[in-house]
């Protein structure tokens, strides 16, 4: 469960201050798909960023499963994005010269598992996102729907409990997109939590839960079914 | 575990880039194999020339004469005072003193049957023998009688007697013609002078009073003590010498010795300095290789924001990134030093076979070369490295 706040964040300093958010009061359980929507330079991928510990906010409290994450040290913020969470980038960043298995255990590097367990769960997860006979492949070699299979893929390996995607189809075509869509549709059945960051209306349809931001405010918050 | 995992990601990155690995390597390579090339030199030559300085004796010291005028006496030329047997008997009975050999030189036309050839003449005495060591390899040495006597009886040796005797010919008895005079061949003998010193054509003894009755030249031209002890040879040398100018009665010169131990010590001070002057030259090369390792690890991470944006929001540390480019440019900087040892050794093996000088690797210096230039990498790589940790990682991701 991750409990916001009023979150505030303010880019630079002084006369050139830019407030990107102005006081977020978020609460997401566990199991939920989010779709987060607003135009750009709304703050959208600031909130993201702050959910997935790759920013932290100006003000405002932070609660991961019932632990506030105060002015939490670098090192204690990679931790927490090792072990809980998964990224999903719309550009998929792969490391190019390092082929489907080595990519997907790359996270494992970091959470300090012994080299045969993480070829091991890589190869597990691969099979899960329909790769089993991809294994070998450098990301040259893939498709751009491939691609996001092994970000997914990647994403998991260290079994966290949050999915963040951040405009996951934005670079795939319109079935790709849907197969992509699926996938994280069967991931959340399974209990991920996904919260996928977009602006596009038919993406945001399959989550159950739409925030929708504008000018740093939470201006819309609705569940689907 | 950490480490290994970090240094396979290094090696596979460095790999992942030979061309520029290699070229960047470049002025480390060179830096290393410069260091140690001219100190193998500096080495080999240092023993050769030691090894020269004292080929012909160690315990041998020569004595010379040196004009001191009195003030205002002083002239344009002088009289060196003439030495004889006599006075080779006296110095002989200093303390310390093993042997004393005076000798003089000239050169002549040798001619014998229809060869001919220019031989360096060393005059000698009887005690030049047994005090020199040589090796009698047909016939007899020169006895005193043969000084005393004026006998005109050469040796030669064994390169001569290549040259004007064939091999089943006996030489000893023959008279030979040395500039129109006739000599008596008595022996043969091994040349003590080393063979890259020596003159392919030969050389021969001749008894030194001879040599100074055909030439005009003094009787000895040479004076040298052997001490008893090599390590008293400059206190013996001095002894002599002083001996010898109280003997003579000297007014405006003395007798002296040349130093050894000072000119070894100055010659080893020149070697010591120029391997330091060579030595601070490559050592500016390391140092511009190791600005060169900087630069392109600065390249590195720029071109590499977004891997390293991805590896911190995987989880990566800024500790780990830091640690990922120390341990690349060390290990570039280290297969860099590596390289350059070997062209090192490729090169002081040339060098040894196809120079005088026997280069010689000093074990220490190739570990020294390693760890240095691995130090340069950590050196180097520290800014690199650093400004890689620091990115951040939503900066990193979205840089173009």
């Amino acid at each position: 469960m991750i409990k916001l706040t009023n979150i505030t964040k303010i880019y630079g300093k002084g006369d050139l201050e830019v407030p990107v958010l102005h006081g977020i009061d978020l609460t997401v359980e566990d199991g939920e798909f989010i779709a987060i929507m607003g135009p750009s330079g709304s703050g959208k991928s600031t909130l993201m960023n702050i959910i997935g510990f790759l920013d932290y906010p100006t003000a405002g409290t932070f609660e991961l499963n019932g632990e506030p994450i105060g002015s939490a040290k670098e090192r204690v913020l990679a931790r927490l994005r090792n072990e809980h969470i998964g990224f999903v980038f719309q550009q998929f960043f792969m490391f190019p010269r390092d082929n489907a298995i080595k990519n997907v255990a790359s996270p494992l590097i970091y959470a300090g598992v012994s080299k045969r367990e993480r070829t091991e769960r890589a190869k597990q997860l691969l099979d899960k996102v329909g790769l089993g006979d991809r294994m070998k492949h450098l990301p040259s070699e893939l498709s751009g729907g491939q691609k996001q299979r092994v970000a997914i893929a990647r994403a998991l390996v260290n079994n966290p409990s949050i999915l963040l995607a951040d405009e996951p189809t934005g670079a795939l075509d319109s079935k790709t997109s849907e197969q992509i869509m699926e996938l994280f549709t069967q991931l959340n059945a399974e209990g991920k939590t996904v919260i996928l960051v977009t602006h596009e209306e038919e993406i945001a349809a399959y989550a159950n839960r739409i925030i929708t931001i504008k000018d740093g405010l939470i201006i819309d918050d609705r569940r689907e079914r | 575990m950490n480490l290994l995992e970090s240094l396979k990601i290094a090696l596979s990155s460095i790999w992942n880039h030979k061309v520029r690995s290699v070229l960047t390597m470049l002025g480390i390579i060179i830096g290393v194999a410069a260091v140690i090339i001219i100190v193998a030199i500096g080495q080999g030559a240092r023993k050769q020339l030691t090894d020269q300085m004292f080929a012909t004796d160690k315990n041998a010291i020569d004595i010379y004469y040196e004009y001191m005028p009195k003030e205002g006496e002083e002239g344009m030329y002088w009289q060196e005072p003439q030495l004889t047997t006599e006075d080779i008997q006296t110095l002989a009975e200093v303390p310390g003193v093993k042997a004393v050999v005076g000798i003089n030189h000239a050169g002549g036309q040798v001619v014998y049957s229809d060869t001919q050839g220019d031989l360096q003449i060393t005059g000698v005495g009887s005690e030049y023998f047994t005090a020199k060591k040589i090796k009698i390899v047909e016939g007899r040495p020169f006895y005193a009688a043969d000084t005393d006597g004026l006998n005109r009886a050469i040796l030669i040796d064994t390169a001569a007697r290549k040259k004007f005797f064939k091999e089943t010919e006996n030489p000893i008895g023959s008279i030979v013609d040395i500039n129109g005079n006739p000599f008596k061949v008595v022996g043969v003998y091994q040349s003590p002078v080393p063979e890259q010193y020596r003159s392919s054509e030969g050389e021969l003894l001749m008894p030194r009073t001879v040599v100074s009755m055909m030439f005009g030249n003094m009787e000895i031209e040479q004076l040298s003590v052997i001490a008893s002890d090599s390590e008293k040879i400059s206190e013996t040398g001095r002894l002599a010498a002083d001996t010898l100018t109280m003997k003579k009665k000297l007014e405006d010169g003395r007798y002296t010795t040349q130093n050894f131990e000072e000119y070894e010590a100055e010659l080893n001070k020149t070697i010591t300095l120029l391997t330091l002057l060579i030595g601070s030259i490559a050592g500016i090369s390391l140092l511009v290789g190791g600005i060169g390792v900087m630069n392109i690890m600065l390249v590195s991470v720029t071109e590499r924001t977004r891997e390293i944006g991805l590896r911190k929001a995987i989880g990566a540390t800024r500790a780990r990134i830091l640690l990922q480019f120390l341990i690349e440019s060390a290990t570039l900087t280290s297969l860099g030093g590596m390289i350059g040892i070997g062209l090192a050794s490729v090169a002081t093996i040339l060098v040894t076979k196809f120079s005088p000088i026997g280069a010689a690797m000093n074990p220490l210096i190739v570990l020294i070369g390693v760890s240095f230039s691995a130090l340069i990498g950590i050196i180097f790589g520290i800014l690199p490295a650093n400004k890689a940790s620091k990115l951040s990682p939503i900066d990193a991701l979205r840089y173009e």
